[in-house]
């Protein structure tokens, strides 16, 4: 096959790609926010919109700047077909990125090239094929644990699941960065302990919180600059 | 607890299962596109399927620490919004923020069945559902034009992506690391002040669950650095979580 042909055939595919990529993220899109209705029809109880709103302020506006700077940086690895797919099933950066190198690192694909778009696509593809089984054939099977699972004994154990993510993330993110850490960590410690009513409302003080990280990551960033220069 | 039988009734089943079918069959979808379209430039045959197995293998670990995570949510908002959310865009950090802040949002003092309500539930299914779009609203209206401007743009052009990645990986931790540090700081002052300014007489319990959770991913990052276990890392946030749920377990017996 000539290298123009080739070029041809997968300019009309990358295209299509874009064409149902866009209107599979779209469909989705609509379900994943029609189920909170859709339950709450069930359960005879609509979300409440001015809580809803008052989260999103909260936290929702830290997630979209997230998005943002992951979008940038992650979409030209994961290509068109890889990053539509990618965005749709989650779970990016503990799976969907380190699996589709790994295809591509297997198979010898390079960075721009349609192969990589190819194997970037059935890499993720596959990936999420397979967590959305895993997941099925757990769930089925955690059905006969459910009275267990609401014993007393264990409500301990779920009543504190964000500590235990917030340790082991902790941990991850502090080690390495304590010279960023100290200054948010102090600071929060400081103001609980001196207004420890403000512990019902710490989903607003991650705003502060997080400037306050960036904002001595940038004063580092740029000195390492300097010194470099 | 009434709420999680009505939270786990086959009817939210269904109505998730509708949800990750129709997502499981984009999947095939792109799946085999991408296999023609592979065959059709002259691929080798071999290679895709090579890609297809690679990929099937490395993620099976990953997705068993993935439904260590539906487990874990599953006992404070029932098997199925946690089943949906983790197998749609979700991710397990950030579905547990999300969770605990929307339920902070309406009126809990914590994400628990004990607390929950209907209302509550649904309010909180919205804003985990909602807060997580952007990357798929992002793909809707840039992809192509982001794509195409990368595609054509020489090694020099290339300035300002660079920067992003400079900057945006360290800023993307510091963000996550001010987040982390308002939540342990509230712990710190709830013990201390819960109950008046320094008395020491709060809630101690999310304290120990911290460090525990801390301690457990020391280990993991240790096993896989230096005992070169890196498979460990698929498992590292979901082991140190159920370790430390266990160890609130274990120590509420105790005390």
């Amino acid at each position: 096959m000539t290298e123009e042909k080739k070029n041809e055939l997968f300019e009309q595919y990358n295209n299509r790609t874009h064409v149902y990529g866009r209107i599979f993220s779209i469909i989705s899109l609509f379900l994943l926010l029609a189920v909170p209705f859709v339950m709450g029809a069930y359960l005879q109880a609509m979300p409440d919109i001015p809580a809803f709103l008052r989260t999103f302020l909260a936290i929702g506006i830290v997630y979209l700047v997230s998005a943002i700077a992951e979008y940038l940086i992650y979409t030209p690895m994961l290509g068109a077909g890889g990053s539509y797919l990618a965005f749709i099933t989650g779970n990016l950066i503990n799976m969907k990125l380190p699996c589709a190198f790994n295809a591509r690192d297997i198979v010898g694909a390079k960075t721009g090239t349609p192969e990589n778009e190819i194997i970037s696509t059935l890499s993720i593809a596959t990936s999420s094929l397979v967590t959305i089984l895993v997941l099925a054939v757990g769930v089925a099977l955690l059905l006969p644990l459910q009275p267990l699972l609401q014993s007393e004994a264990l409500q301990p154990a779920f009543e504190n699941v964000v500590p235990a993510l917030f340790g082991a993330m902790a941990y991850k993110y502090y080690r390495g960065n304590m010279k960023i850490a100290a200054f948010p960590l102090i600071a929060m410690t400081l103001l609980f302990l001196l207004v420890p009513s403000l512990t019902g409302s710490t989903s607003f003080m991650i705003i502060p919180s997080g400037a306050i990280s960036i904002g001595v990551a940038y004063w580092y960033y740029k000195k390492g600059q300097k010194k470099d220069e | 607890m009434q709420i999680l039988t009505q939270l786990n009734s086959p009817v939210m089943y269904l109505i998730v299962g509708v949800v990750i079918l129709f997502i499981a069959l984009v999947c095939v979808f792109f799946m085999v596109r991408a296999y023609r379209a592979g065959k059709a430039i002259g691929m080798d045959v071999k290679l895709l399927k090579r890609a297809i197995t690679a990929s099937a293998t490395f993620a099976v670990l990953p997705s068993v620490g993935i439904l260590l995570g539906v487990i874990a949510l599953s006992g404070s908002l029932g098997t199925p919004l946690p089943w949906l959310r983790l197998s749609v865009i979700g991710a397990l950090h950030y579905e547990t923020q999300v969770a605990e802040a929307a339920a902070e949002g309406v009126g809990l003092t914590t994400l628990s069945a004990a607390q929950m309500t209907p209302k509550a539930f649904t309010t909180i299914a919205l804003t985990m559902s909602f807060c997580i779009i952007w990357g798929m609203v992002l793909a809707i209206l840039f992809n192509k034009g982001y794509l195409k401007k990368l595609s054509g743009q020489s090694p020099k052009k290339g300035g300002g992506t660079s920067v992003i990645k400079d900057f945006g990986n360290t800023a993307m931790t510091a963000m996550f690391i001010g987040l982390v540090s308002a939540y342990i700081g509230s712990y710190i002052g709830d013990f201390v002040s819960g109950n008046g300014l320094f008395t020491f007489t709060g809630n101690w319990m999310p304290l120990v669950v911290v460090v525990v959770a801390a301690l457990v991913m020391a280990v993991c990052i240790w096993l896989a650095e230096k005992k070169k276990a890196a498979w460990i890392d698929n498992f590292s946030v979901a082991l140190s979580m159920l370790i430390a749920m266990a160890s609130a377990v274990l120590v509420g017996q105790l005390v």
